[in-house]
């Protein structure tokens, strides 16, 4: 009997078990109904990382890679946009020259000597006509911006005024180019001033030519040197145009490459970002059941060994 | 002696010593379920024996009290277990609130309202869209709304992050009253210990001051010494004295800078408490370290995008086309601190958009260029705004994660002390259960002698006598 005393005194810990160890098996029920809870959410939300904890630093960067689809995704909208002014300029450009080729035959049918005066006259007012094509045409608007004004778009750029002699075209734009940037950096030019295109720093200037040949041809009579002159001014100035044109071609290439790789680029990144935070299903589902049955077994267990201790057989 | 009524005697304190161990036993069963309770074993005690003529008699068995079986260590190492795991499990529940605030968004297009991360990038989209068609009144417009959106995530969150913070505080405050309780308790409870039982176990009070240091270590971090005759003196982790033999020292709240600050007479030991565990050091932890790190990275994120904005803003011409100031697009704060929760867009007139360069005409995207270039610009603190919140994200992530991590480790560590402390300490009904049976048969035994001696008694009285008694 005493040595039995002393057992319970002593604290022999191999001996002696914890009473209430149920209450502990509680607590790893609660965990894992927690446990199945973030499954089922994954599971039904499809994504893996639900809060920052989760996973901080795919969370990071899952911020920098939406980032880059949203600039990606804006830039491909901003291209459109311009593309379409681009590519009216561009058609505009090849109206003008085949304007300009009909005034350099007209004005070489002209200069050949076999008009007569009212022929002449009547080429004289043909070819302003022709003036007045290309003015409409270095007027050109495009969704309210004229787009030959360099930055003034607000105002039409060319003006036309009579003159005594000759008539004579301002210009009231400037000599401002607009760039578009893409997302890694690269411009891409978006118009070309019309003093540039239409008035070829003064050298290849299409109005002055335009303007001389009316007057060499109003009053019926040829100077035909000048007027020689003059076609050949009005020649060189339409290859000067054709040539503007091409930077103009140059800028919706650049600009069509450069939407083909922002949309490669974003399908990639998409892809990634997709990768770093959509749950895996299989994995869920597997670990979701392992859960369950964790429970179930949890709580059976609980449940036998609640009950009974040696008072039951008293 | 060796008579049969010394006999007599000698089983009537055996029986006497059994009730009074029955009586223990079923102090035990009955107190099973009490927390706090530690069971008690009987103490049995050989009487002295007597000397006669060089012959020893025994004298019987007394019962001198119960003790309680307890480790004093253990449960000073469970407490403190306790504390860690009460601080980390309360930063933690605070920590978990606020991160609901930056969920990651999930979809691929950015769709997540309230996502600073997509506002951030919308905002200087809208500029990189101007760039195309810098006159445009649609696109500009774009600008200014997706610059509200993007100051009114900015802000929410902050307002929440202070609200939780202000929420955080009452809650700290409540705890001062709970800690004065309990160490009004375990200095009366020192009194009477050393009054009663200086030099022992002192059984129930004992019990009852153990566990109001066990709910007080639960509420703050606290570092327990024992004094002379069975005392305990109570600090806090940091050592200011609580408890001293009869004398608690109460923990008085005040505000300071509109926060509750903790004080032990005329001294501010709030921030000894962020560190010292207990409840009251985790709430303090998320109150005064965690929370004010969110809201710094937030102001730093709103001053900087404002003031940048601005800054480009005005360093470019509006549509009105005058050279003074073009104005500014956010509201622009003289410091950082207060910035996130005061974002807000003040320029209502879209035109006053600055897309052209100086000296440019309105056609002019060259400004609208740079004002999208900004997003690519250490403007915020050496990093690119969306690199800051990035980073942001992540760190404040792996903080909450850390602080599970820990609290895991704690929860469990305390799981084990507990489980040993029971072990040893806790009532055992299968133990109380043989305890009682074999008292029982030993009573039986001691009655059972007791009736033989009974007989012998008769046997002797009638010794040589005709008439007999029985």
């Amino acid at each position: 009997m005493r040595a039995t005393w002393r057992s319970l005194l002593t604290k022999g810990k191999t001996m002696r078990v914890d009473p209430s160890y149920v209450t502990n098996l509680v607590g790893a029920l609660d965990q894992s109904e927690l446990s199945q809870q973030q499954l089922t959410a994954q599971l039904s939300s499809g994504v893996r990382v639900n809060s920052l904890s989760e996973d901080p630093l795919a969370a990071g960067q899952n911020v920098l890679l939406l980032n880059q689809v949203q600039r990606d995704d804006s830039f491909t909208q901003s291209s459109n946009l311009v593309m379409g002014q681009l590519q009216v300029a561009d058609s505009v450009l090849g109206q003008v020259v085949q304007q300009l080729t009909q005034a350099v035959s007209l004005s070489v049918s002209a200069n050949n000597g076999t008009m007569n005066a009212s022929n002449v006259k009547s080429i004289s007012n043909q070819i302003a006509g022709i003036r007045g094509e290309v003015l409409g045409l270095a007027n050109t608007s495009y969704q309210g911006q004229y787009i030959f004004a360099g930055g003034q778009t607000a105002n039409s750029p060319f003006t036309l005024s009579s003159g005594v002699t000759r008539d004579t075209v301002t210009y009231n734009g400037d000599q401002d180019s607009n760039y578009l940037e893409t997302p890694n950096g690269q411009k891409i030019q978006l118009n070309i001033p019309g003093d540039q295109i239409f008035s070829g720093s003064g050298v290849n200037d299409v109005f002055a030519a335009l303007n001389n040949l009316v007057a060499d041809y109003s009053s019926g009579t040829v100077d035909t040197a000048q007027a020689v002159k003059d076609s050949q001014a009005l020649s060189s100035a339409l290859n000067y145009v054709s040539q503007q044109r091409v930077s103009l071609d140059n800028s919706i290439t650049q600009l069509t490459a450069a939407t083909d790789a922002v949309s490669s680029e974003q399908t990639q990144v998409v892809a990634a970002q997709t990768n770093l935070m959509q749950a895996n299903v299989a994995t869920v589902a597997t670990q979701l059941a392992l859960s369950k049955a964790q429970q179930t077994a949890l709580q059976s267990v609980i449940a036998q060994l609640g009950s009974g201790s040696l008072f039951d057989k008293l | 002696m060796g008579t049969i009524s010394s006999a007599f005697s000698l089983i009537s304190s055996a029986l006497d010593a059994d009730q009074a161990a029955l009586g223990i036993v079923a102090n035990n069963v009955a107190n099973a379920n009490t927390p706090g309770y530690t069971r008690e074993v009987p103490n049995w005690r050989e009487n002295t024996p007597v000397e006669i003529n060089g012959i020893r008699y025994g004298t019987g068995v007394t019962q001198t009290g119960a003790t309680s079986v307890r480790d004093r260590v253990l449960t000073a190492r469970l407490d403190q277990q306790q504390q860690l795991a009460s601080a980390s499990g309360a930063r933690l529940a605070a920590l978990d609130t606020t991160e609901t605030l930056f969920k990651p968004n999930t979809g691929s297009s950015g769709t997540n309202a309230g996502d600073i991360g997509s506002d951030i990038t919308s905002f200087f989209n809208s500029f990189s869209s101007l760039e195309a068609n810098p006159t445009n009144n649609a696109l500009r417009q774009q600008v200014l709304s997706t610059g509200s959106t993007l100051a009114g995530d900015i802000s929410n969150a902050a307002s929440n992050v202070h609200a939780q913070r202000a929420s955080l505080d009452e809650e700290a405050s409540g705890i001062s009253a709970q800690v004065n309780a309990l160490t009004g308790q375990i200095a009366q409870l020192n009194v009477q210990i050393q009054s009663t039982s200086p030099n022992g176990d002192a059984g129930v009070l004992e019990d009852q001051r153990q566990q109001a240091l066990s709910k007080l270590s639960q509420l703050i971090g606290i570092n327990q010494v024992p004094t002379e005759d069975n005392g305990l003196a109570v600090t806090t982790t940091s050592g200011q004295t609580l408890v001293s033999h009869g004398t608690s020292y109460t923990l008085t709240n005040g505000m300071v800078d509109g926060l509750t600050h903790f004080f032990v007479g005329t001294t501010d030991v709030t921030s000894q408490l962020t560190t010292g565990g207990g409840q009251l050091g985790g709430i303090l932890a998320a109150r005064d370290v965690d929370i004010p790190g969110v809201l710094n990275a937030l102001d730093t994120l709103a001053y900087n995008i404002s003031s940048s904005v601005n800054t480009q803003n005005n360093a470019g011409i509006d549509l009105a086309a005058d050279d003074s100031t073009s104005g500014d697009i956010f509201a622009q704060r003289t410091a950082v601190t207060g910035s996130a929760e005061a974002m807000r867009v003040v320029m209502t007139d879209p035109n006053r958009i600055a897309a052209a360069g100086l000296g440019q005409a309105s056609g002019n995207n060259s400004n609208a260029i740079a004002m999208a270039n900004l997003a690519n610009q250490t403007i915020v603190d050496g990093q690119s705004p969306i690199n800051f919140y990035s980073g942001f994200v992540t760190s404040f992530g792996s903080t909450v994660s850390q602080v599970q991590t820990e609290n895991a480790a704690e929860t469990a560590s305390v799981t084990q002390l507990q489980t040993q402390n029971n072990a040893l300490s806790a009532v055992n009904l299968n133990d109380e259960a043989s305890a009682l049976m074999m008292i029982e048969r030993s009573y039986q035994a001691g009655a059972k002698v007791f009736a033989l001696l009974n007989t012998l008694m008769g046997s002797a009285i009638n010794l040589g006598s005709p008439t007999t008694v029985s």
